[in-house]
Parts: C-alpha cells; sequence; structure tokens
C-alpha cells in the first residue's frame, strides 16, 4: 500500500510537472557493478525530477530499480534497494523562505531520514561504490534506504540550523522498520571550512522476518534509539569527513560504529576523485553472536566523459566480514543523462 | 542685413543640433544559429581591449537552484565578482579545475553563498563535486560589448559605437566564430 501511495505520488509529480511547472528537470542514470566478492554483480537504474511549481514549492522524485546476483551478499549494501522492482525512493515537496538572512524550509512527503550525513548525493557520488557500515541496512544501526512519510523543517541561518522530523518509517531495501511514529532532530554548524552536525533519531526497530538474520519474532522489540556526531573538514580539493553514532536497534542492545572518508579532488588531478576510508562496527543486537566489522577501502571515481563515470574500490575488511572474504575489488560504471525544461 | 546674419546663425545653431544629434552608437540585434536551429546561450562579443572603465566592484549571480547552475551559461567583463549563492538544501561545492579561473569553494550549505573575482579573459567551466549533472560555462571578455543569446538565438548588445568592430561569438561543443560587424543585424552561424 505504501508502494502503491508513493508510486502514484511519484507519477502526480512527474506528470504534473510539464503542465505546471516553472522548471523541471529529469535525470536517468544507470550503474552495473561486479566485484570479486562472491563474484557478485549489480546493477541499478535511478530516475529523478524535480524542479520549481509556479506557486514556490519545489518538488523532487527519485525512482529506482535495482538487482543484485545473490540476495544474502553483503557487496554494494544498501547503495540501492536490490528488489528487482521499482522502488520510489523519495518523493516530496518543499519550499524555502528566506526571512532577512534566515533560512527556514518546510519540507512534506517521503524522504529519506535526515540523520547524519544523509543525502544520497553525498554518498551516491563521491566515488565510494559500498555505503558506510553504519548505513548498511543488515547490521543493526541506520542505513541508506531508511525513508520517512511526514513532513521535516529547517530553521535557523546559514552557519547554524535546527532540522526536525516527524514521520512513518517506509523504507526500502532488505530492512523495513516496525510501523510507528518516528522523529528525527538534528542540529548543523558550518563555520569556515567546518560543517558539524549533530542527530537523535527515535525510530521504531526493524521488522525481523525481513531482515537477512530471521531474528526471532520477540527480539526485535522496543524502540530504536541513536544518538550521532558528523564533522567535515574541505581545503583546496581535500575533503575529510567522518560520523560517529551509538545507540540501540532494539531495547537492551548496543550498537556502536564510526567511519572516517579523505575525498581529494585537486587541481591536476583532472578527472579522478580518489578516496578511502576506514570504519568499524560493533553490535550486540544479533542474539547469536556480537558483530565486529572492521573495513578499509582506497578507490577512485574517474568521469570519462560528461555521462560516463567509472569507480573503482579495493576493499580489506577483517573480523565477522571475513567470512565474505579479506579482500575484494570493486568496479562499477555509470551513465547519465540529464535534461532541462524552463518555461519562465 | 541683420535677417542675413539671423539666417547665418539659424543654419549655423541647426547644423550644430543635427550634429550633436546624429548618433555616435547604436544597438547591435542579431540571431544565432546552430544549422537550421536558433541557437541559445551562444556568447558574442566585440573585441575592445584597454577601453577605459572597468568592472571592479561589479557583482553578478550564478545562482545554484534545483541542482543546476542558472544561468547555464554567464558573460562577464573581465574584473567582474560572480556571487555563488547555494539555495538549495543540500550542500554543493563549486570548482573550476581546467581552463579560465581555477578555483574549488568547498562545500557550503544552503542560505550561503561565496564570491570568485574572473580577472582574466577566457572560459571557465565551472562544475559541483558533488552533484555531477550540475555544470555552467563563464566567459570571462575583455570589453564591455558582449551579450548572450536567448532562447530564440536573439541577443542585443547596446552602445556600440559605431565603426567597424571584430566580433567573436562562442558557443559549448562548438568552435569559436569571428568576424567583422559594421552595422545592421548581425547574424552568427554554424554549419
Amino acid at each position: 500500500m505504501k508502494i502503491t501511495i508513493a508510486t502514484i505520488m511519484l507519477a502526480c509529480a512527474i506528470q504534473a510537472a510539464p503542465l505546471r511547472a516553472q522548471s523541471l528537470t529529469t535525470e536517468a542514470a544507470v550503474s552495473p557493478g561486479v566485484s570479486t566478492e562472491e563474484n557478485i554483480s549489480a546493477a541499478a537504474v535511478q530516475l529523478r525530477a524535480f524542479g520549481d511549481l509556479k506557486a514556490g514549492i519545489r518538488f523532487f522524485a527519485e525512482a529506482a530499480w535495482a538487482t543484485r546476483s545473490d540476495d544474502d551478499s553483503d557487496v554494494f549494501g544498501a547503495a540501492y534497494p536490490y528488489g528487482n522492482r521499482v522502488d520510489v525512493i523519495e518523493a516530496y515537496g518543499e519550499r524555502l523562505f528566506r526571512p532577512r538572512r534566515a533560512v527556514v524550509s518546510v519540507r512534506a512527503g517521503r524522504y529519506r531520514t535526515p540523520f547524519g550525513i544523509s543525502a544520497g548525493s553525498e554518498h551516491g557520488y563521491s566515488g565510494f561504490l559500498r555505503a558506510p557500515l553504519i548505513r548498511y541496512s543488515e547490521y543493526f544501526a541506520l542505513s541508506n534506504n531508511f525513508l520517512e512519510h511526514g513532513g521535516d523543517v529547517v530553521a535557523g541561518v546559514p552557519w547554524l540550523t535546527v532540522e526536525a522530523s516527524v514521520g512513518r518509517p517506509a523504507d526500502v531495501g532488505s530492512t523495513v522498520r516496525r510501523p510507528g511514529v518516528d522523529t528525527a532532530i538534528r542540529i548543523q554548524s558550518f563555520v569556515g571550512p567546518f560543517i558539524a552536525g549533530a542527530s537523535r533519531l527515535h525510530t521504531m526497530p526493524h521488522m525481523p522476518h525481513v531482515s537477512i538474520y530471521h531474528l526471532p519474532e520477540n527480539s526485535s522489540r522496543g524502540k530504536s534509539v541513536f544518538t550521532g556526531i558528523d564533522i567535515r573538514w574541505m581545503h583546496k580539493g581535500v575533503q575529510l569527513r567522518g560520523e560517529w553514532i551509538t545507540g540501540r536497534h532494539f531495547d537492551d542492545t548496543t550498537t556502536r560504529g564510526w567511519y572516517a572518508d579523505a575525498i581529494v579532488h585537486r587541481v591536476g588531478m583532472g578527472p579522478v576523485t580518489a578516496v578511502a576510508r576506514v570504519e568499524r562496527l560493533t553490535s550486540d543486537a544479533d542474539p547469536d553472536w556480537i558483530i565486529y566489522a572492521p573495513r578499509q577501502t582506497i578507490g577512485a571515481r574517474i568521469r570519462i566523459f560528461d555521462a560516463l563515470s567509472a569507480q573503482l574500490n579495493f576493499v580489506h575488511q577483517t573480523g565477522d566480514l571475513a567470512w565474505y572474504g579479506t579482500r575484494a575489488f570493486d568496479v562499477g560504471i555509470t551513465y547519465s543523462i540529464r535534461h532541462d525544461f524552463r518555461n519562465d | 542685413m541683420h535677417r542675413i546674419y539671423a539666417a547665418a546663425i539659424a543654419i549655423a545653431l541647426t547644423a550644430l543640433t543635427l550634429r550633436a544629434a546624429a548618433p555616435e552608437s547604436s544597438d547591435l540585434h542579431g540571431t544565432a544559429r546552430a544549422g537550421t536551429n536558433r541557437a541559445p546561450n551562444v556568447v558574442v562579443w566585440l573585441d575592445a581591449p584597454n577601453l577605459p572603465g572597468t568592472a571592479a566592484g561589479r557583482t553578478v549571480v550564478l545562482d545554484q537552484r534545483n541542482l543546476a547552475f542558472s544561468p547555464d551559461v554567464l558573460a562577464v567583463r573581465v574584473g567582474t565578482t560572480i556571487d555563488l549563492p547555494n539555495n538549495d538544501r543540500v550542500f554543493h561545492n563549486v570548482f573550476s579545475f581546467r581552463d579560465g579561473k581555477v578555483f574549488d569553494l568547498g562545500m557550503y550549505p544552503v542560505g550561503a553563498s561565496r564570491q570568485v573575482t574572473f580577472d582574466r579573459p577566457g572560459l571557465s567551466r565551472i562544475f559541483c563535486n558533488i552533484h555531477p549533472g550540475m555544470a555552467a560555462y563563464v566567459m570571462a571578455v575583455d570589453s564591455p560589448f558582449f551579450a548572450v543569446s536567448d532562447q530564440s538565438g536573439a541577443f542585443r548588445i547596446a552602445e556600440v559605437p559605431l565603426g567597424t568592430h571584430q566580433y567573436r561569438a562562442w558557443r559549448a561543443g562548438a568552435p569559436q566564430l569571428a568576424g567583422r560587424w559594421s552595422g545592421g543585424p548581425l547574424t552568427i552561424a554554424w554549419p
């Protein structure tokens, strides 16, 4: 039912846009990838439509289809929902107000849970083929595929904003939260080359029978609560960023994790963006063992020409992730097209 | 005798008035085409190096809104400062690494802005490091006489001094054109 409603919202947004929009941009991206880890292959298609309506309201809609050669694999986790069907990822309207030097933005619809560094574009473009483990869906932390049906407000000034969201979980992918009301709050500060944020999420734990872990029904109980800190620093084409989270995926459990990224795109590197990541995750949410997941990644994103890019990642992992193999080489390419319609 | 003087003075004044009213400049109107299609976003400018006056202190806006730069193509006089506000809720990271002005503004959030002064002539390709679909061109010209063609391919350069001028025209993905113009409508055409 939720998917149906969201699909209708997306369809309405796309259909209405050319008729009433002041501007409309459409994007399509196709992304196949392979990994030496279990010889997994995956493919995804993303469609987006966004722009301005005449009433000053902006709209954004994104749908994705993705499939992976093995559903139980760890490869490319949470980059897309690998359900071999079309899922609506986001479909919302928003309005931005600029009273004096302040910023107020109101959003309603279906959107990513605003916890930490959550924008899809920031994870999708940097050159990493795998989401951070703390956003990997299957490890009792957060997920790139956590979505809300609800409302969200950002208020403040550019250097200090507060964001609050109230909604109902509307996730896609392998881990779907129980129905209920959830809240997220985030404070973000921007000073010179630094951006720092603190987030808190009070939500529902995921349903046990849709997780790859198939937990006992009574194990996924109570509330899921997470607190996180994120920081970014940039200077002359070098970006360092990191997130740290702690909390519980459901009652009487603890999940902690962090990652630190370096993303380098300097003059002289031409079309190459180099990336490196170190990350750790621990969780005692699975009754059978305490998960300890360390991973290191180095890689690059290479823009071959404007519409085509390639991503190469070398992954080294130990702890419980060694079960999948300690080393993996991931390759992906993305072909994207974009068209702007402007009626103003 | 007085009548003759009066008539002479009247004729002289009329001649002076007519001379003062004679135009010393005119607007250049034109159309840009690519093949049989009208070409929008074509930058047309007239050579006028070392002309007095400066663009220092002048600010032009290149907006970031709805994951796009607006306008797509911007022409400025050398010395102009471009303001790049972020009017999206996501971060943007504007950079230009190829020809023209080289810079990287880092990430900044909604409501914040950064500025870049284009202090030498040439074409700059502007991108966002987070959103690969975002791209814009800034052409800095050493001339106060320039324009960008609209959606119908039309352009207008105001108050061009009378005479013969060297013009140049650029559009994305095509070779730069040049020629001479001395008046009347100008048609810029790529085959």
